[in-house]
C-alpha cells in the first residue's frame, strides 16, 4: 500500500512538471497531456463499472454526450451563462444515468455490452436526425472558451491544469468509494450476490448508485471534451470514439483504475508513432487490441500479476508431479 | 373517397411496404447473428462490418460477371469461409469467454472498417437491380406501384426464414443445435462433435450476412458509416424480438422496419428516437427481448 501511495506521489509530481518538461509542449501538452487526462476520465468511468460491478460498458459516451450536447444547446443555441449552462448539463448526465442503470442493469455481461452499444449508437442517430435542435451532422460548432475572472480557461496550460486537479479528485473519490463499505459491499455483490442479498444489502440500489457515480464521471468526462474540441457532433457519441475508449481500457487494464490512464498515454504516444508510418493507423490500433486480449487480457496493468500467476501455477505443477 | 384519402392511403400502404420488405432485410442480416449467438452465447459485433464487406464484395463480383444471382452466391459463400476462418484462427480457442469474444470482434470490425476504406473509398455504392426484378407491381385497390424487386427479395427473406425454421425444428441437425443451445457438455458427452456443429453454424450464420450484403446492397445504398449503421439495426432488431432464436429476429425485423418506415415516413425528426425508445421499453419490461427466453 506504501510503495502504491509513493508511486502515486511521483506520478502526481510528474503530471505537474509535465508541461515543462516535454519536448515539443505546444503539441504534447494539448494532444498528450490534456487528450490523456480527458480520455482518461471517461475510460475511468468505464473501468469503475468493470471493477465494481462486473459490467463492461460502451455506452459511457451516452453520458458525455449528453452533458455535451446539453451545455453546447443552451449556451451557444440559447445564451445561457456557462455558470448555469455546465452544472444543469451534469445534472443531465447524471440523471440520465438513473434511468438507464435502472434499466441496463437489468442484463448482464455480453447482453450488458450489446445494450450499452446500442445506446450511445442510438444517441449517435438521434443527434443526426434532430437537426434544428443539435445541428445534425455537423453538430454546435465555435464553443466559446468559459472566462473564470476573466482568464480563458481554454488556455494549454491552464486547461491542462484543471483537468489535472479534476482528474486527481475524481479518481481519489473512486479510490475512497472502492475502500468504503459501499465499495466492499459492491464486491460482495459483483462475487457473490445471493449472499449480500441474505445479509440484508438491496443489491440493486448499490449497483444503481455505482451505476449513478459512474455516469457522473462520464459527464465531468463530457464537460472536457465539449471544451477539448470546443465543437460537439454526432461523431463526439459514434462507433468510432466508443470502440477508441475500448482500446484504450482493455491496453491498459480493464479492471484496474489506473488503467484507463495509463493505456491512454499508451494510445496518445503510440498514435503520434504511428501517424507517421501508415494513414490507416486506427487498423494498426485494432491490431493492438487484438493483440492485447489475445496475450494479455488483464491489459497492461495485469502483465504483472498475470506472469506471477503463471509462474506459481509453474511452481505447482512442478511441486505435484515430483 | 376524395382525392386528398385516397393520396393519404396509398403514402400509407407505400411506406408500410417500404416498411415490411426492408425488414426482409434486417432479418437476413440479424438471423445470423441470433443463430450463432443462439448456439454459443458469442456475439458477433464485427457483424455490421461482414454485412457492408459482403455489398462491396458482391458488387466487385457482379461488375466482373454481370449476373446479380451467381455474385450473391459468391460473396455468400466468400464470407461463409471468410467467417470460419476468422472464427478458427482468432475467436475458437476463447469462446467459452463470451465477453473477450465480442470485444476481439470489435477489433475485427475496425480493421475490416479501414480495410473497406482503402480499398472502396468514400463514395456511397448501390448494387443495379437485376433485369428481370426490374419495374413495378400495382398493388390492387390503393393506387400504389411498388417496386417488383422489393417485393421479391422479401419473398427470399420468407424463403430462408422458413428454410431455418424447417432446419432447426425439424432436421436431426437442428436438433443438435437445440440440444446444444441448452446444455453443450451433455451433446458432446453424447459422441456428438460439438465443435464441427459450431463450424458449420458460424458457417451458416456468415453465408446468410454474405447474402445479405448482396440483397441489402441492392436495396440501399451503402458506404462508409453503413456498417456501424447496420450494426445498430442488428442489435435493435435481436434486442427487441430476442436474442437467440429466429422468430425473434423475424418480429424484431418487422417492429424495427415499419416502425422505423412509418416514422421516417410521417416523423423524420424523431425517426432514430422511436425505435429507440421502443427498444429502451422493451427492455425495460421484458428484458430478454419479446420472444427471447428468460437469460
Amino acid at each position: 500500500m506504501n510503495r502504491r501511495r509513493t508511486l502515486f506521489s511521483v506520478l502526481v509530481v510528474l503530471a505537474i512538471a509535465f508541461p515543462y518538461i516535454v519536448p515539443d509542449s505546444t503539441f504534447w501538452v494539448t494532444n498528450g497531456g490534456t487528450r490523456t487526462l480527458w480520455i482518461g476520465l471517461v475510460a475511468l468511468s468505464m473501468a469503475y463499472l468493470n471493477r465494481n460491478l462486473g459490467l463492461m460498458s460502451l455506452g459511457q459516451l451516452f453520458f458525455s454526450g449528453m452533458t455535451s450536447y446539453t451545455i453546447a444547446i443552451l449556451t451557444i443555441k440559447h445564451g445561457v451563462s456557462y455558470g448555469i449552462s455546465i452544472p444543469l448539463g451534469l445534472i443531465v448526465g447524471t440523471l440520465s444515468g438513473v434511468i438507464i442503470g435502472w434499466i441496463a442493469l437489468k442484463t448482464e455481461a455480453v447482453y450488458f455490452l450489446m445494450l450499452s452499444l446500442a445506446l450511445a449508437l442510438g444517441l449517435y442517430s438521434l443527434t443526426l436526425a434532430g437537426e434544428s435542435v443539435t445541428g445534425g451532422h455537423t453538430g454546435i460548432n465555435s464553443v466559446a472558451p468559459p472566462k473564470i475572472f476573466g482568464i480563458d480557461i481554454t488556455a494549454r496550460n491552464t486547461f491542462y491544469y484543471l483537468c489535472l486537479i479534476i482528474n486527481i479528485l475524481i479518481f481519489a473519490a473512486c479510490l475512497r468509494l472502492q475502500n468504503s463499505n459501499f465499495g466492499l459491499a459492491l464486491n460482495g455483490i459483483r462475487d457473490n450476490s445471493a449472499r449480500t442479498t441474505s445479509l440484508g444489502y438491496s443489491n440493486n440500489k448499490l449497483r444503481l448508485a455505482a451505476f449513478v457515480w459512474a455516469s457522473f464521471i462520464a459527464s465531468v468526462g463530457g464537460v472536457i471534451g465539449l471544451f477539448y474540441y470546443q465543437a460537439v457532433s454526432p461523431d463526439s457519441v459514434g462507433l468510432a470514439r466508443s470502440i477508441d475508449l475500448l482500446i484504450v481500457v482493455v491496453v491498459g487494464g480493464a479492471s484496474y483504475l489506473g488503467g484507463s490512464y495509463l493505456g491512454a498515454a499508451v494510445i496518445a504516444v503510440f498514435e503520434s508513432i504511428i501517424q507517421d508510418y501508415t494513414k490507416y493507423y486506427v487498423a494498426a490500433e485494432g491490431a493492438l487490441f487484438i493483440l492485447i486480449l489475445l496475450i494479455a487480457p488483464q491489459g497492461l496493468m495485469g502483465i504483472g500479476e498475470q506472469m506471477r500467476k503463471r509462474r506459481n501455477k509453474k511452481l505447482a505443477s512442478a511441486a505435484s508431479t515430483k | 373517397m376524395p382525392l386528398w384519402e385516397r393520396r393519404a392511403v396509398s403514402q400509407f400502404v407505400f411506406t408500410l411496404l417500404n416498411g415490411v420488405t426492408l425488414a426482409g432485410v434486417f432479418f437476413l442480416v440479424a438471423s445470423g447473428l441470433t443463430l450463432i449467438f443462439g448456439l454459443m452465447r458469442v456475439i458477433n459485433l464485427a457483424h455490421g462490418g461482414y454485412y457492408l464487406f459482403a455489398a462491396y464484395f458482391s458488387w466487385t463480383i457482379m461488375d466482373k460477371v454481370h449476373n446479380w444471382a451467381l455474385g450473391a452466391l459468391i460473396s455468400a459463400i466468400f464470407m461463409a469461409v471468410a467467417g470460419t476462418i476468422i472464427y478458427i484462427i482468432l475467436l475458437r480457442r476463447f469462446q467459452y469467454e463470451e465477453l473477450r469474444v465480442a470485444l476481439i470482434t470489435l477489433g475485427i470490425s475496425l480493421i475490416l472498417q479501414q480495410l473497406m476504406l482503402a480499398l472502396f473509398g468514400g463514395d456511397a455504392y448501390q448494387i443495379s437491380v437485376p433485369t428481370p426484378l426490374r419495374g413495378v407491381v400495382a398493388i390492387p385497390g390503393v393506387e400504389v406501384n411498388f417496386p417488383k424487386f422489393k417485393l421479391i427479395f422479401f419473398l427470399f427473406a420468407i424463403v430462408i426464414g422458413l428454410g431455418l425454421w424447417l432446419l432447426i425444428s425439424k432436421t436431426k441437425f437442428g436438433s443438435i443445435i437445440r440440444a446444444g443451445v441448452d446444455d453443450t457438455m451433455m451433446v458432446s458427452a453424447l459422441g456428438i462433435d460439438v465443435q464441427k456443429v459450431f463450424t458449420l453454424v458460424i458457417a451458416l450464420g456468415c453465408a446468410l450476412v454474405g447474402f445479405a450484403g448482396a440483397v441489402g446492397g441492392t436495396y440501399i445504398a451503402y458506404g462508409m458509416g453503413t456498417d456501424g449503421d447496420f450494426l445498430l439495426f442488428s442489435l435493435q432488431v435481436v434486442i427487441i424480438g430476442g436474442l437467440g432464436s429466429v422468430g425473434g429476429a423475424a418480429l424484431g425485423s418487422l417492429i424495427v422496419g415499419v416502425v422505423g418506415q412509418l416514422a421516417t415516413g410521417y416523423a423524420p425528426t424523431l425517426s432514430g428516437a422511436i425505435v429507440f425508445i421502443l427498444m429502451i421499453l422493451v427492455l425495460a419490461f421484458r428484458p430478454q427481448g419479446i420472444l427471447g427466453r428468460k437469460l
